[in-house]
């Protein structure tokens, strides 16, 4: 091994390693780096629970879900995210027209999903499945799934101020629906499912047009092919599920017929399957 | 905004969908306020840089403490050949992306601490994310704030689209705080002049770029590059900061001038 305590020809102080003095942004360094990866909870389901569709509806839809989540917890581990919701959309529109930026959006929006999360964490307590402070929900998220059987967060990615302007807007693109399916790709989970109230996706907007026809599972290609004018997900999802490595899919179901997220996590065709 | 139009605003985004182009355009305006207008954001380099010690940090601590009384500066640092070797190691263990985000977030805040502490007794306060609402306070007081330059995404840290490298570091995480914040200038500090058409440390044929726009620079396609790929993208969408400049930091005057907002180095525009 050279010695690594004096300074190179280049006069820069190393210490021995495999990219040492490389370049992390050349092109074939970083495809010597391709390796596979360990799956940190192989039997952990990952379950977002729309905020606006779910939440914000109130009694009438969160109660059933809350009831099919506790049949579920019996049998499997959790990790549940949730989204801000009206509260979100209401502060997005007052920072826009205060002239707030980007990451400051973001970082407001984390509040929301976390006053959510806490909503969700009173019903789901008898199971002792409760809200962990996003602080350290990370990095304990091993440990808490091993002391219960679920576990809740702000579905919010960290980004906060750190956030990636958009292309077109100022809205940020990184929220719960990405939040949710990034940490289930990191710990390399066993399925992610997000729960809106719609059934899936169609060809074309049901509401409008009787010939759309209901589409029970689609690749990201196909998807981006039909370019269809709004998405019940966050876009950004069709770029993240391009570089997964462990997690190459995710189901969109609908919430308002609760046994659909039982389906989902028993591994079910129902709702739609959108993969890689 | 006129209040119905907030009002209309407001309705579009409760009820609308936020993958509305239609919707989503409606939010470019009013246009972004710039919330630390006067603050430079420089990014001291880790391996480029601090790995290099005593030779080359104390020269740039100097020229940072004489440009104090004319420039506000937010400075943010690199991870260096430390992360090399955590990512090294971390790779072969099959630890995921996320997993080494930390690992270099570790490394970036080292380097942090160790030139606050140069800088502590000029009342430099090093920040950590929690810490960024007082850093108004410190820059309008000290003129200066450390922070790290990675950002806190950790375990949200996205995948590489080759490789398992985290894609977003410390060149990225200094970007966004510049652009959030409407900074005056983004000014990366590094060993060489600017940015080449290959590493100059490797191919002595590598020709110098004084100044060059993303999609030229696009154009080119290079293998390797002075500042991580994802800011020439994230400088096409800003709202503040649509350029950036690269600076070899070894030479004594390259950081006043380029404070100074005159042309040294290389400077990349969004174009």
């Amino acid at each position: 091994m050279p010695d690594s305590t004096l300074p190179g020809a280049d006069n820069r102080y190393h210490v021995f390693s495999k990219l040492m003095r490389e370049s992390l942004i050349d092109k074939d360094v970083m495809a010597s780096t391709e390796t596979p990866v360990v799956r940190m909870l192989p039997d952990v389901h990952v379950v977002k629970i729309g905020g606006r569709s779910l939440i914000d509806a109130g009694k009438r839809a969160l109660y059933p879900v809350a009831e099919a989540l506790s049949r579920i917890l019996a049998r499997e581990r959790l990790v549940l995210g949730v989204g801000g919701g009206m509260r979100s959309r209401h502060v997005f529109s007052i920072g826009l027209d205060l002239g707030l930026p980007t990451g400051v959006l973001a970082q407001l929006a984390m509040a929301d999903a976390l006053g959510n999360a806490h909503i969700l964490g009173t019903l789901l307590a008898p199971h002792g499945v409760v809200a962990i402070p996003p602080e350290i929900f990370g990095h304990l998220l091993p440990l808490f799934i091993q002391s219960a059987p679920g576990v809740i967060f702000n579905g919010v990615p960290p980004y906060s101020i750190w956030e990636h302007p958009p292309a077109v807007g100022r809205i940020p693109p990184h929220r719960t629906d990405a939040g949710c399916f990034i940490l289930g790709e990191c710990f390399g989970v066993r399925s992610v499912t997000l729960a809106k109230d719609v059934d899936g996706l169609y060809t074309a907007d049901p509401k409008k047009d009787p010939s759309a026809r209901f589409i029970p599972e689609i690749s990201i290609s196909e998807l981006k092919r039909m370019n269809p004018e709004t998405l019940p997900f966050d876009e950004v999802l069709l770029d993240i599920l391009a570089t997964t490595r462990l997690v190459k899919s995710f189901r969109l179901v609908n919430g308002l017929k609760p046994e659909a997220i039982e389906a989902a996590v028993a591994g079910e065709a129902v709702g739609t399957l959108v993969h890689a | 905004m006129q209040p119905e139009l907030l009002a209309q605003l407001s309705a579009a985004l409760v009820e609308g969908n936020l993958t509305d182009r239609n919707v989503m355009e409606r939010t470019s305006v009013p246009p972004a306020i710039r919330i630390l207008p006067e603050a430079n954001v420089l990014k001291v380099g880790g391996q480029s840089f601090m790995d290099r010690g005593r030779a080359a940090v104390f020269p740039l601590v100097e020229e940072i403490l004489e440009n104090l009384p004319r420039h506000k500066m937010i400075i943010g640092t690199g991870a260096g050949t430390r992360a090399r070797h955590a990512y090294s190691v971390g790779i072969d263990l099959g630890m995921p992306t996320g997993v080494l985000s930390v690992l270099g977030t570790f490394v970036s805040m080292q380097n942090a601490r160790m030139l606050h502490y140069l800088l502590a007794k000029h009342g430099i306060p090093f920040i950590e994310p929690a810490q960024f609402p007082q850093l108004p306070l410190y820059l309008a007081e000290r003129r200066a704030v450390i922070f790290m330059g990675m950002p806190p995404y950790t375990f949200w840290q996205q995948n590489p689209a080759v490789g398992r490298i985290p894609p977003h570091r410390t060149d990225t995480g200094a970007y966004l705080i510049s652009e959030v914040f409407g900074a005056r200038s983004m000014i990366y500090i590094k060993d060489e002049k600017g940015l080449y058409t290959a590493d100059p440390k490797k191919d002595k044929g590598a020709r110098f770029i004084p100044k060059i726009t993303v999609p030229e620079l696009k154009a080119l396609n290079l293998r390797d590059m002075v500042v991580e790929p994802p800011v020439l993208d994230m400088m096409r969408n800003a709202a503040h900061r649509r350029s950036i400049r690269i600076i070899n930091g070894l030479e004594r005057g390259n950081l006043t001038r380029a404070l100074n907002g005159e042309d040294v180095g290389t400077e990349i525009t969004a174009g």
